[in-house]
């Protein structure tokens, strides 16, 4: 039996003699001489579609002199880092709709666009080049993965537009001039837990990395920090993170005796590895990303008996900071804030993404520039300025402004985050 | 030689719009360049797939492989051992059909579905491989600083520059394609695509030019690769998965399978409609999705296939 | 933990994702037989079943009743596309269906991300059982589950397929769609059956494997991918030879990892794929045709 999969070329002379209804002879009629006329029909309705589309999308050049602060924000609202681009655009434009509620830069009001990068770095790539020829940004904003910042730091270092990102990248000011990045280091994330475990005795960690770049990351760096804080790693496995079941990996694992697990993934792949843990018996602390401090992970790990350890900024529980911290009112106004317009307190995500608006506010209005150059060295001169995330002090060979302090490590218990280190 | 003849012909059509486009939008050109430019790198790679897949029936769904393999063969001679980027290119490509000729041979005598798995699971293991190698290829977080394309020490770093030489090489590619498949070579691929059992039966060494146009097909996908790799600046494994092939697949049939000139239209088509219905935002993968549905039910012929019955139809 | 237990927990985890590609991969070959068509978008029919039922049993809808409205729904859902799109298309040749059904599946994806958002969402194991424990190894209780749904479907299919009259000609159709119609079969209704199947089984093998993962818009992709690799070891002919071919894939997925290299299993595992279709094309388990 032929079975003929790319039939298109040779025609097919068989016509069909079909039992059933009536509407298939109709349609033979209508063959000869409608077709053209349908295609084309057809054709023109799509054509017309699309131009509709590009009318009614707002107006084409936007690079004035004058005229709102454009800023550009890059999310992932597709794909799989969707989850966490719904809070940081949620986070940034509130914070641009409060300030221009409060008058703006200096009377010019902030302008947020935001496009969807689909998870993508060369998507985002392409909408940073949009959002910078098209939309007339003066500054960049957002980006979630490691690969993403890669994709959009050689645009801005490219076009001379500062971006201010929030993920794991780790910014060099040399190579990356108008780069900046307002979420923690992932340093700070591993060295403290690492503090919390020299603590409390739990001298051996077990590495499971899951395939990819924050694998890599967490690896890398937790050998990194292991001697400092006199911790062992005992063993490291991998596995991928669409993968149903990684109780192999934790069973070669468990032989070790590890004291606790370390286990650099975010979301699902982090909610699937603590409930293999329990149904192996593996009672052990499970150390997970700071990516992990929102809401959505407290419902993924309900009902699972596993201690987890989740480092994470101030944002996630402002409530048990003492009032004397100058970032406590800062986060508990703009969590009563989010919380009115979208039902949901902020969260660490939210907080990245709000500082970085801040930020942006701060410098325009201390320079009152558009030029990337002076923007950056704007940003650089900022000593102290309280955040969501810390009080950041920025300087020409630091370009993240946040500190090891500024990171606390947080439990689950009850549903509820508990903190367990500060 | 009538004026409507000459006025619908494709070359024409392509090189006036590939000169005039950047003129169009002045003011972004950075921009709609950019976007042109991952049209025409997209061109060459589904002109391939519809060389091996539309003539010669081979299904492929894992042509990103070669694609990935030529960019990040550029992409690690450039950056890491300092050679030029015409030399990492050349080499790109050099490897890519040696590697192609040799995987090719056993995984051709598949057919259909099982060929559809074997190129699928080529894929994977591409990407398996770059993300386990870190030290060679970055790993998951990838390769950055990639230079700007240069020929013999002329830099290609302005937008404008490199947009012209890009779609040169295309409309290039375009010609060599439109060659095979007008000249005996193309024949014999259609025999095989037609009927591989009588077409030994008349003397046609099947063996021999599919592994043939196989390795003709990556040796653009790794030329491909490498100019993206060259534009962008950095690369990671994320743009070179299953899903890229199938994107492929998909710009391949929209554009009109079997005619080189349906992948041009195809490409640029799904190249520049997120552009366009980015306002939808959420709504934009939807919206994308039935833009696809609606063209495969009412133009089957593709985008091309529709525009040429149009115009053979508004000739007489 | 000993050496031996860690091997026999290598099997079960490779059991557990095994149980998960066997029932995807079998409801892929059924869409195939009774349809030659390879569908794409059977991951998207897995994701809404298992969707609409999580969010039915957040509403406090008891367990039967959420999986049935769920099941009902997903068949609904699967004949309306084929009656509005695949219909239309049943002449063309099979590689622009192939496209059209990844079309679908991206609009599907689309318009579950509407509904549900991105969050993931998470749905209880339907017996609350302690996992089997063996020699200090486990395994959940939800894969005996899956492997008894598994088994039932393949016996309600086989019964379908071979023992009644529309199940045969079903089979005529996919075989050779004009002679069936010459024999007086309905063509169109019976690619809407086996679209309804296809609907219903992709939707049962979502609800039923959801409680071992997270549910999102996105979950239909890997099942896909896992399913088809599956279905090309077993081979394409026989339905039971899918089921042994996706076990096959989970255990050896789970021992490259246990055995050999946890960084690598990925590229091991497709490579031993190439070689047995280079080697053994129709499948290891293949009847000959």
């Amino acid at each position: 039996m032929l079975l003929r999969l790319l039939d298109t070329k040779i025609p097919k002379k068989t016509k069909k003699i079909p039992y059933s209804s009536l509407t298939y002879c109709e349609n033979k009629k209508k063959k000869k001489g409608g077709t053209i006329m349908k295609r084309l029909v057809c054709l023109c309705s799509l054509t017309a579609f699309l131009v509709l589309c590009i009318l009614v999308a707002p107006s084409f050049s936007q690079k004035t002199a004058k005229g709102p602060y454009v800023i550009g924000g890059i999310f992932p609202l597709t794909g799989y880092l969707s989850w966490l681009g719904e809070y940081k655009k949620k986070g940034s434009e509130l914070k641009a709709e409060l300030i221009n509620e409060a008058g703006g830069v200096d009377g010019t009001p902030l302008k947020l666009v935001v496009y969807d990068d689909q998870s993508s770095p060369e998507q985002a790539a392409k909408i940073a080049q949009r959002l910078i020829s098209k939309d007339g940004a003066v500054f960049l904003i957002g980006t979630a993965s490691v690969p993403i910042s890669g994709a959009v730091a050689s645009i801005a270092n490219k076009e001379k537009v500062p971006a201010i990102i929030g993920s794991g990248y780790e910014v060099d000011p040399k190579k990356d001039k108008y780069v900046f990045n307002t979420a923690h280091k992932t340093d700070f994330a591993i060295a403290r837990p690492f503090e919390y475990f020299k603590k409390s005795g739990m001298t051996k960690v077990a590495l499971l990395m899951p395939i990819g770049s924050l694998g890599e990351l967490g690896s890398r760096l937790a050998r990194k920090y292991a001697p400092s804080y006199g911790i062992t790693i005992v063993g490291e496995e991998k596995f991928d993170i669409k993968a149903p079941d990684v109780t192999a990996q934790l069973a070669k694992l468990k032989t070790l005796n590890p004291s606790a697990i370390f286990s650099f993934c975010t979301g699902e792949p982090a909610a699937l590895v603590a409930r293999n843990m329990a149904q192996l018996g593996m009672k052990i602390p499970l150390l997970v990303s700071h990516g992990n401090a929102n809401p959505g992970f407290l419902r993924l790990v309900k009902d699972i008996d596993v201690p987890i350890l989740v480092p994470s900024g101030r944002a996630t529980l402002p409530n048990e900071l003492p009032d004397s911290d100058p970032c406590k009112k800062v986060i508990i106004e703009f969590s009563k804030r989010h919380e009115q317009k979208y039902g949901e307190p902020a969260n660490y995500y939210s907080a990245e993404m709000v500082d970085a608006v801040a930020i942006i506010a701060e410098v325009i209005k201390r320079t009152g520039s558009r030029e990337g150059e002076k923007l950056v060295k704007g940003i650089e001169n900022l000593k102290n300025f309280v955040g969501m995330q810390g009080v950041y002090k920025f300087s020409e060979d630091d370009h993240h402004g946040t500190a090891l302090e500024d990171m606390m490590v947080l439990t689950i218990k009850d549903g509820k985050w508990r903190l367990l280190h500060r | 030689m009538n004026i409507r003849r000459i006025l619908t012909n494709p070359y024409l059509i392509l090189c006036l719009s590939v000169l005039i486009a950047p003129f169009v939008f002045a003011d972004k050109s950075a921009y709609v360049t950019g976007v042109l430019i991952f049209c025409a790198v997209y061109t060459i790679l589904t002109i391939g797939l519809d060389l091996l897949m539309g003539y010669t029936g081979q299904i492929s769904v894992g042509h990103a492989s070669f694609f990935a393999i030529g960019a990040y063969v550029s992409a690690i001679l450039t950056t890491r051992y300092g050679l030029s980027p015409l030399g990492a290119m050349a080499s790109g490509m050099v490897l890519s059909g040696i590697l192609s000729w040799a995987i090719g041979r056993p995984v051709l005598a598949l057919k259909e579905y099982y060929l559809a798995m074997a190129t699928l699971a080529f894929n994977e293991i591409v990407i398996s491989l770059i993300i386990g190698l870190e030290g060679l290829t970055g790993g998951a977080s990838g390769i950055r600083d990639i230079p700007p394309f240069a020929i013999f020490g002329v830099s290609f770093k302005h937008h404008l520059l490199y947009y012209y030489l890009v779609w040169l090489i295309t409309i290039f590619v375009i010609v060599l394609s439109r060659a095979i498949v007008n000249s005996p070579v193309g024949r014999a691929l259609s025999a095989i695509h037609g009927d591989e059992i009588g077409a030994r039966a008349f003397g046609i060494d099947c063996t021999k030019y599919k592994t043939g146009i196989f390795v003709i097909v990556n040796v653009f996908a790794s030329l491909a690769g490498s100019l993206y790799a060259h534009f962008i600046g950095f690369i990671a494994p994320d743009d070179f998965q299953v899903g890229t092939s199938v994107s492929l697949l998909v710009m391949l049939y929209l554009g009109g399978i079997g005619t080189i000139w349906g992948p041009v239209i195809g490409a640029c088509f799904l190249k520049i409609l997120p552009e366009i219905t980015y306002h939808f935002k959420d709504y934009e993968l939807l919206v994308n999705g039935l833009i696809l549905v609606f063209v495969l039910i009412f133009l089957p012929e593709g985008l091309y296939g529709t525009l040429k019955k149009i115009t053979k139809r508004a000739e007489g | 933990m000993s050496d031996f237990s860690y091997l026999v927990q290598f099997f079960f985890s490779g059991l557990t994702s095994g149980s998960i590609y066997a029932l995807i991969a079998v409801s892929l070959v059924i869409v195939y037989r009774a349809s030659q068509l390879i569908c794409f978008s059977q991951g998207e029919f897995y994701v809404f079943g298992a969707l609409i039922m999580a969010s039915l049993l957040m509403k406090g809808i008891p367990l039967l009743a959420a999986f049935l409205l769920s099941l009902l729904s997903s068949v609904i859902m699967a004949g309306f596309i084929q009656y509005i799109v695949i219909r239309r298309l049943l002449k063309k040749p099979i590689g622009m269906l192939i496209v059209m059904t990844i079309a679908i599946s991206l609009a599907l994806r689309g318009f579950a991300l509407l509904i549900w958002g991105r969050e993931s969402y998470v749905v209880r194991p339907f017996f609350q059982v302690a996992p089997l424990s063996f020699v200090g190894a486990t395994l959940p209780s939800q894969v005996f589950l899956i492997m008894g749904v598994t088994a039932l479907v393949l016996l309600c299919l086989w019964l379908f397929f071979e023992k009644t009259l529309i199940g045969l000609a079903m089979r005529a159709c996919a075989e050779n769609p004009d002679a069936a119609s010459l024999m007086g079969i309905n063509v169109h209704r019976m690619s809407l059956f086996a679209w309804m199947w296809g609907g219903a089984i992709g939707a049962i093998s979502g609800m039923v494997v959801a409680p071992l993962l997270f549910t999102q818009y996105t979950s239909g992709i890997m099942p896909m991918v896992k399913g088809f690799i599956a279905m090309s070891i077993g081979g394409l002919t026989g339905i039971s030879g899918a089921a042994l071919g996706g076990f096959l894939l989970g255990l050896t997925e789970a021992f490259t990892v246990g055995l050999v290299s946890s960084r690598f299993s990925d590229a091991i595992v497709f490579t031993i794929l190439i070689i047995v279709l280079i080697f053994k094309p129709s499948g290891l388990f293949a009847r000959s045709q």
